[in-house]
């Protein structure tokens, strides 16, 4: 197989990210150049798992909603079968987008253009007088694209474009094992409340994975203001007490945990007592990862390239109400090199009640949303950043952002032997190898040839 | 009330034309919400906050979807953007009261225009009224030349409480499904 080919300035890019990172050196510019984001939309986007929307949000046979791999509109309906499919928002007689709601519940597809009308698994069912205009042409050939693998994992749809793709299972490797220590937790599983908040921001699509690989320095500073009005309960220097994990090629995470397991403060992300007395070990979580789940105060991470998860907790009104857990997911939906629509959903365990899923709902719109007290302050940040990347400053003066924190002999994080789980795990959280994690797998993505894939482990594990 | 601004013709459906512009009721009404629009607009957030919003306050801005003209006009059932009581919002103006709230400091530039005011009484409480308006905010961040613009309808209750009108209820019902602005540090 031959290599894809980049054009100079990516491979030069490329190049630069890898040989950069081993002295914790990126280059700024790619965060804005257009010739790089045009080889994302193909070779990360058109390659990866990306991840589309939660079963609970089409709990019904017939029920869709509409989703994006890349720039693209994807169609993801549940069948009368009850099976999942993922298609190409694209008529196949002359590409006109089928499906114009965002959400609904449907038993076709019909094109308005000439009335090519498919079912939920994509097929081709008619079209107006089909004898005189199609009699003869096949219909099987002319169903719905769609998506070249779909699979889900506790409940989460994941879609890929490109056939060559490892399972899903494979892709996540060791992230799979924290996702099952977060979706795991409950025995009836997480549903969505309500549908996604989405919104635009003039930023590039990576500073959002790169700040949820384990951004959590940033804190102390942007989000201090929610320390003066007691919507997090962890003071900043002790929320740096934790675990940063590379849970495997690409996908990274962090715990904040407290040095001693017994200390008091909050356990299982913040849920309410009566909801983590529920939380047991069995078929789906091992013992070691309850005891994680149970000694975290927040869990933040990345799936690679742009599905983020954050459970912790919070509260909209620290006067009035304790922070409860809040568990939140979303996609930073790449809009051009300097956009983003982000998609914002809350998620509850199916078993809590509805006061204590309102609870958290309140509490995770008041901080991590778009009128948020937290998620107010990152999108600013993340603006300047794009507006670095496109610059031609950043071109011409070889600018490179500085990822080094926890590399050798700079600040306190060491590795750890002992950790139960998968990946490469450091103590504190005072480290940026997470980051360093998804960039060297986005750079290799960016090169790996058509039908080849980078490793997805790492070696020795 | 505010769940028949869900229906296809919440108009229709209420029979009650609204007060004529010229009832006093009315032009109470409007002077109220141009000392609000001008309270936001002057950043004095907390006398908003503490002279105009009633301590019950439900204040909420719903997400809205693109859906079949079949299914209404958009707006999820108990699913928002912003979902506020007195407490929630009193931690916002305490946020941006702080040193720290980068979002909005430096402060955005930001104007309500408040339009197409309709007042109707409560069938039942006679310190209620109950407001129909549309809302344009006008909002730029530091050099921006291409304004950030919010439209929608704000479908409010007042209640007169101690001789003084409060808001009581404000749902805002934007005109578009995905917000086009980077955050919503601002009040409607």
């Amino acid at each position: 197989m031959t290599a894809p080919t980049l054009t100079p300035r990516v491979e030069q890019l490329m190049n630069q990210i890898e040989t950069g990172l081993d002295r914790g050196l990126i280059p700024a510019s790619i965060y804005g150049d257009p010739q790089v984001y045009q080889t994302e939309l193909r070779n990360i986007f058109g390659r990866c798992w990306v991840f589309l929307a939660h079963e609970s949000e089409i709990a019904a046979n017939g029920d869709y909603v509409v989703r994006r791999i890349g720039e693209d509109n994807f169609i993801v309906v549940r069948d009368e079968q009850g099976s999942i499919n993922v298609l190409f928002d694209a008529c196949r007689h002359r590409g006109v987008q089928v499906c114009r709601a965002d959400s609904g519940n449907t038993s076709h597809f019909r094109c308005p253009y000439h009335g090519w009308t498919y079912n939920t698994t994509g097929e081709l069912v008619g079209a107006p007088l089909w004898r005189n205009a199609f009699g003869g042409m096949s219909k099987e050939e002319n169903g719905l694209v769609k998506a070249a693998k779909v699979d889900s994992h506790h409940g989460l749809i994941f879609a890929t474009l490109d056939p060559s793709a490892p399972s899903l299972r494979d892709y996540l490797g060791g992230m799979g094992w924290y996702l099952d220590l977060v979706f795991g937790l409950d025995e009836g599983g997480v549903e969505v409340i309500g549908a996604p908040q989405r919104f635009v921001v003039d930023a590039n699509w990576k500073s959002g994975a790169d700040n949820f690989c384990g951004d959590d320095y940033h804190l102390g500073t942007l989000h201090r203001s929610v320390w003066e009005i007691g919507a997090f309960p962890v003071p900043f220097r002790e929320n740096m007490m934790g675990y940063h994990i590379q849970a495997s090629p690409g996908h990274s995470l962090s715990f904040s945990m407290a040095p001693d397991a017994d200390e008091p403060g909050p356990k299982f992300f913040g849920f309410p007592e009566d909801v983590a007395e529920r939380f047991t070990s069995g078929n789906r979580i091992s013992p070691e990862q309850l005891e994680i789940a149970r000694r975290s105060r927040v869990f933040v991470g990345n799936v690679f390239p742009n599905f983020s998860i954050l459970a912790l907790p919070m509260t909209e009104d620290g006067a009035k109400h304790a922070p409860t857990g809040v568990l939140t997911v979303r996609t930073w939906q790449p809009k051009g090199p300097g956009q983003i629509e982000i998609f914002n959903w809350f998620l509850a365990y199916k078993s809590m009640s509805p006061e204590q899923k309102d609870r958290a709902y309140r509490a995770g719109l008041g901080t991590f949303s778009v009128g948020g007290s937290f998620e107010m302050d990152d999108t600013e940040p993340w603006i300047t950043v794009g507006r670095t990347g496109r610059s031609v400053a950043a071109e011409l003066l070889d600018f490179e952002l500085n990822y080094q924190m926890g590399m050798p002999g700079i600040g306190i994080a060491k590795p750890v032997d002992d950790w139960p789980g998968p990946g490469i795990t450091y103590w504190t959280r005072y480290e940026e190898g997470v980051q360093r994690n998804m960039y060297r797998f986005y750079a290799q993505m960016m090169r790996a040839p058509k039908g080849e894939w980078p490793k997805l482990t790492f070696s020795g594990q | 009330m505010y769940s028949k601004l869900y229906a296809k013709s919440a108009v229709m459906e209420n029979e009650m034309r609204p007060l004529s512009t010229g009832s006093p009721e009315h032009v109470e009404v409007v002077d109220f919400l141009h000392l609000e629009a001008e309270l936001l607009d002057d950043l004095r957030e907390r006398e908003w906050l503490s002279e105009m919003v009633s301590k019950d306050v439900v204040y909420q801005l719903p997400v809205r979807e693109t859906v079949e003209r079949a299914r209404g006009r958009g707006f999820i059932p108990d699913t928002y953007h912003l979902n506020e009581d007195y407490g929630s919002l009193n931690a916002k103006v305490a946020r941006n009261e702080t040193s720290f709230a980068w979002a909005e400091d430096p402060p955005s530039r930001i104007r309500h225009f408040v339009t197409n005011v309709r007042v109707r009484r409560d069938e039942t409480d006679a310190d209620l009224l109950h407001v129909r308006s549309n809302v344009l905010v006008y909002r730029t961040r530091q050099d921006q030349t291409n304004p950030q613009i919010l439209s929608g309808e704000r479908a409010d209750t007042l209640r007169r409480e101690d001789g003084r009108l409060r808001l009581l209820r404000r749902v805002v019902l934007l005109d578009l499904t995905v917000i086009g602005t980077h955050n919503l540090a601002l009040f409607f």
